[in-house]
């Protein structure tokens, strides 16, 4: 369980995060959704301190993050970044082997662990002993989430892990990261500003403005019973797309409904 | 073809000093670069965590790289006194920079999302150094130990300057000697030594990053193997320690002679003759191979030992000139010969003195000592004809020439060219056997060594006599190349054993036999 307290960072008098609380239930996949420059790099890299909070308080089970050293706490969080940061001079295996070398594991154990992520990321283990600039970038943002979870960390933390592929490659990944057992029993912070990613990913939406929360929820609340204006106004591009996912193909008369509305609109 | 071969039987014969001092290069290079890396790599690190020193950091290594290095070694001396120390010392200065330069911006290169990267994982700050900033800025930072590589074995031949060894002192002794293979055989080693060392680090440098990692281990130990080879350039252990320039170990009216003549046997160091006359005052050597009127004996106070069984050929300076010019003008003989046996020793070294210590203009000196000798006189009326003379580059050949011009312009009233500054006695000599110019003072020692390259038995047997000198140079003169000796001026610019007036005199040294005497009694 990870729990945000009054959470705020301000880069020199200017503040990006504002104030934010929130609590993220094991096992729950939370996604901070927002307009580019809205806070939310700050605010995840503040959960792994990589960007070290100017207020607030943030407890890992309970237990303060800011005690204790930052290295081990981040060697039990995996973080996964857009555009990748896999290490240039690593080969693959030793780019997805850095945590597990770092806890010390033995070199047999680190070598299966390794064996078995590429299968379940759909990789071909002759792939192994290559550099990263050899891969394709959807390949290389495959290995930047295994390397991730290498060490079976039980919290993920994920920034706009899609956001820098085509299409059809960013769908083909979504649909792997979605199957992939291993992510069921994990508590994963995914930032998007992807709003189709968000309600295809996400148990909870936390949609941020201007370094603040505006609203979260169950992406049905955040769509049907929307705070304020701004949230209403944020859906409203892709509402009916939305919606149609939301109800399902089965809900024949709310379908109609949400049509009509849509056309109302439209006119 | 000729020289060619030459060279090569010269490198053979003397291939045990070319191995030493090629042995000694390595070592002042790799000890320099050693240290430097040592220091200059964690100081490159510092500087990258600690951005508002680097600009300080920085641009002091890079002022220190502006001094020349000649200067450099200068100004240790007065700090670190002479040998390996100060060579060593400002070496690592000039390697400084370019391995701290190429840390700081190899791993400032690092590609910060890489580096963020590793800190999220989990690494330290000292495991994300080793494993991914210096891994990565690699190839940058070599690049850097190759430049400072290269620069100290290039400034490293001028180690020699300050008794340090190394290949210097063969180009050095070659320069003074005149000799062009005693130069190649130290300029091609340490050419092909800096070739050689860039070659081999470029290959370091673009290793892959497997074997970098093991690189990064086996560098010390090689830099410590190499450095090894530096052994002190000693050759007997003595109370004293002697100072001589490249040019004195190579004659053989110097330390030869030294060796067979008088069994000297003292503790020798190669050393610039323009900070010699300083390391002897300040007490970092005991004897040095100077000359007998330099002013610096007056400025630092030496004592010249007596040779007294004459290896030292003398050195009395007469006009040289041109015959048909004498012939031409009758008066200009007798006109010149009004200096001679006027300046003795002393009154030499008072000179120069005055020149080089206190900064007088030669020119203002020379009509000084006239005045004082009563032989000043203002220009007569001119008359027709002019008179080029010529000298070497050094004080004591300007206050002559300009003595000579005054004497010229005042007694007879003729036009005076002069052209000082013709370098070494090849080009003056030359300048004067082609009639570029009519006269210039030199050395019968010179004439005789240099000039006429006597034969070995005719320097015998004229055993350093004055006189005989000097009628066998002028008398070789005037047949070989139509040229008159005028008299000797009076004083005698020879090579001499010099040692602190104090010194000499607490240990009763009187001449050299002496100083022979007292280090045989005084075995360590
Ligand atoms: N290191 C920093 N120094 C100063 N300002 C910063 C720093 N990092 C972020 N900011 C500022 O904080 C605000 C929030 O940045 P942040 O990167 O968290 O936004 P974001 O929501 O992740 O945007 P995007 O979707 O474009 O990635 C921005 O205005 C940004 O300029
Ligand atoms: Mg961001």
């Amino acid at each position: 369980m990870i729990e945000v307290k009054n959470i705020t960072k301000t880069f020199d008098g200017a503040t990006a995060v504002d104030h934010v609380s929130f609590t993220v239930q094991e096992g729950e996949s939370f996604v901070l959704l927002g307009r580019s420059g809205c806070g939310k790099t700050t605010l995840l890299k503040m959960i792994n301190r990589l960007i070290e909070p100017s207020s607030g308080e943030i407890r890992i089970n309970g237990k303060l993050t800011q005690e204790g050293s930052p290295e081990v706490l981040r060697r039990s969080i995996g973080y996964v970044f857009q555009n990748t940061g896999l290490f240039p001079h690593y080969t693959i295996a030793e780019n997805i082997a850095i945590v597990p070398r770092l806890l010390g594991w033995e070199k047999e154990k680190i070598r299966q662990r390794t064996i078995s992520l590429m299968e379940k990321l759909h990789l071909p283990s002759t792939y192994l002993s290559s550099y990263p600039h050899q891969l394709s970038g959807g390949q290389q943002q495959r290995i930047g989430l295994a390397r991730a979870l290498a060490a079976d960390p039980p919290i993920l933390l994920m920034d706009e892990p899609f956001g820098a592929l085509d299409p059809i490659t960013r769908t083909s990944l979504q649909k792997d990261f979605k199957e992939l057992d291993e992510l069921k029993s994990k508590t994963i912070i995914l930032v998007t500003h992807d709003v189709q990613e968000a309600f295809e990913l996400a148990d909870r939406i936390c949609l941020m403005d201007k370094g603040k929360i505006v609203q979260a929820g169950k992406p049905e609340e955040l769509l049907f019973h929307p705070a304020d204006e701004y949230v209403k106004g944020f859906f409203d591009d892709q509402r009916f797309q939305l919606e149609v996912r939301m109800i399902g193909p089965d809900d024949y008369p709310a379908l109609v409904k949400a049509f009509n509305h849509f056309k109302t609109r439209q006119s | 073809m000729e020289q060619a071969q030459s060279l090569w039987q010269f490198m053979r014969q003397e291939s045990a000093k070319l191995l030493q001092q090629t042995f000694e290069h390595i070592g002042l290079t790799f000890i320099s670069l050693l240290i430097a890396i040592l220091i200059g790599l964690p100081l490159g690190i510092y500087i990258t965590r600690h951005k508002k020193a680097a600009g300080s950091v920085l641009g002091l290594a890079g002022v220190l790289q502006t001094i020349p290095s000649i200067a450099l070694l200068g100004f240790m001396i007065p700090l670190l006194g002479i040998g390996p120390l100060p060579a060593i010392t400002a070496l690592f200065l000039y390697a400084l920079l370019p391995i701290i330069r190429n840390t700081y911006t190899g791993i400032n290169g690092v590609d910060p999302l890489v580096k963020e990267a590793a800190v999220a994982m989990g690494m330290t700050r000292w495991q994300l150094l080793f494993r991914v900033e210096l891994v990565l800025a690699f190839p940058v930072i070599m690049a850097g130990i190759r430049t400072a590589t290269v620069i100290n074995v290039g400034v490293g031949t001028l180690a020699a300057y300050i008794a340090a060894g190394g290949l210097g002192e063969f180009i050095f002794g070659g320069i003074a000697l005149n000799n062009t293979n005693m130069i190649l055989a130290g300029a091609i080693p340490a050419a092909l030594l800096a070739i050689l060392l860039d070659f081999l680090l470029s290959l370091v440098q673009k290793m892959g990053r497997r074997k970098r990692q093991a690189t990064l281990w086996a560098m010390p130990i090689v830099l410590l193997v190499f450095s090894s080879f530096y052994v002190l350039p000693l050759g007997y252990s003595s109370r004293l320690l002697a100072g001589f320039t490249p040019e004195f170990m190579g004659r053989s009216d110097g330390d030869i002679g030294l060796r067979a003549v008088y069994g000297l046997k003292i503790r020798t160091v190669v050393i610039s003759d323009a900070v010699m006359y300083k390391a002897a005052y300040e007490k970092k050597l005991d004897v040095i191979s100077g000359y007998s009127t330099d002013g610096r004996l007056k400025t630092y106070d030496l004592l010249t030992l007596d040779d007294d069984r004459r290896i030292f050929p003398p050195y009395y300076a007469a006009p040289v000139i041109r015959k048909e010019v004498l012939e031409r003008y009758k008066d200009l003989g007798p006109v010149l010969n009004k200096l001679a046996g006027r300046i003795n020793d002393s009154v030499m070294t008072e000179l120069n003195y005055k020149v080089e210590h206190l900064g007088q203009p030669p020119e203002k000196c020379a009509r000084d000592f006239l005045v004082q000798q009563g032989l000043y006189r203002d220009p007569a009326p001119a008359a027709e004809g002019t008179i080029r003379l010529g000298s070497k580059i050094f004080p004591e050949q300007y206050i002559l020439l300009h003595m000579y011009a005054m004497l010229i312009r005042g007694y007879m009233g003729l036009q005076v060219e002069t052209k000082t500054g013709l370098g070494g006695t090849k080009i003056c000599f030359t300048a004067l056997l082609n009639n570029k110019i009519d006269m210039y003072p030199e050395y019968t020692g010179t004439a005789l060594l240099a000039i006429l390259q006597s034969p070995k038995e005719d320097v015998q047997r004229l055993g350093g006599h004055r006189d005989s000198v000097y009628q066998y140079v002028k008398r070789s003169f005037d047949e070989k190349y139509q040229l008159t000796w005028l008299d000797p001026i009076g004083f005698n610019n020879a090579y001499a054993l010099m040692m602190r007036r104090s010194q000499a005199q607490q240990l009763g040294i009187h001449s050299i036999s002496d100083l022979t005497t007292y280090l045989k009694k005084n075995k360590r």
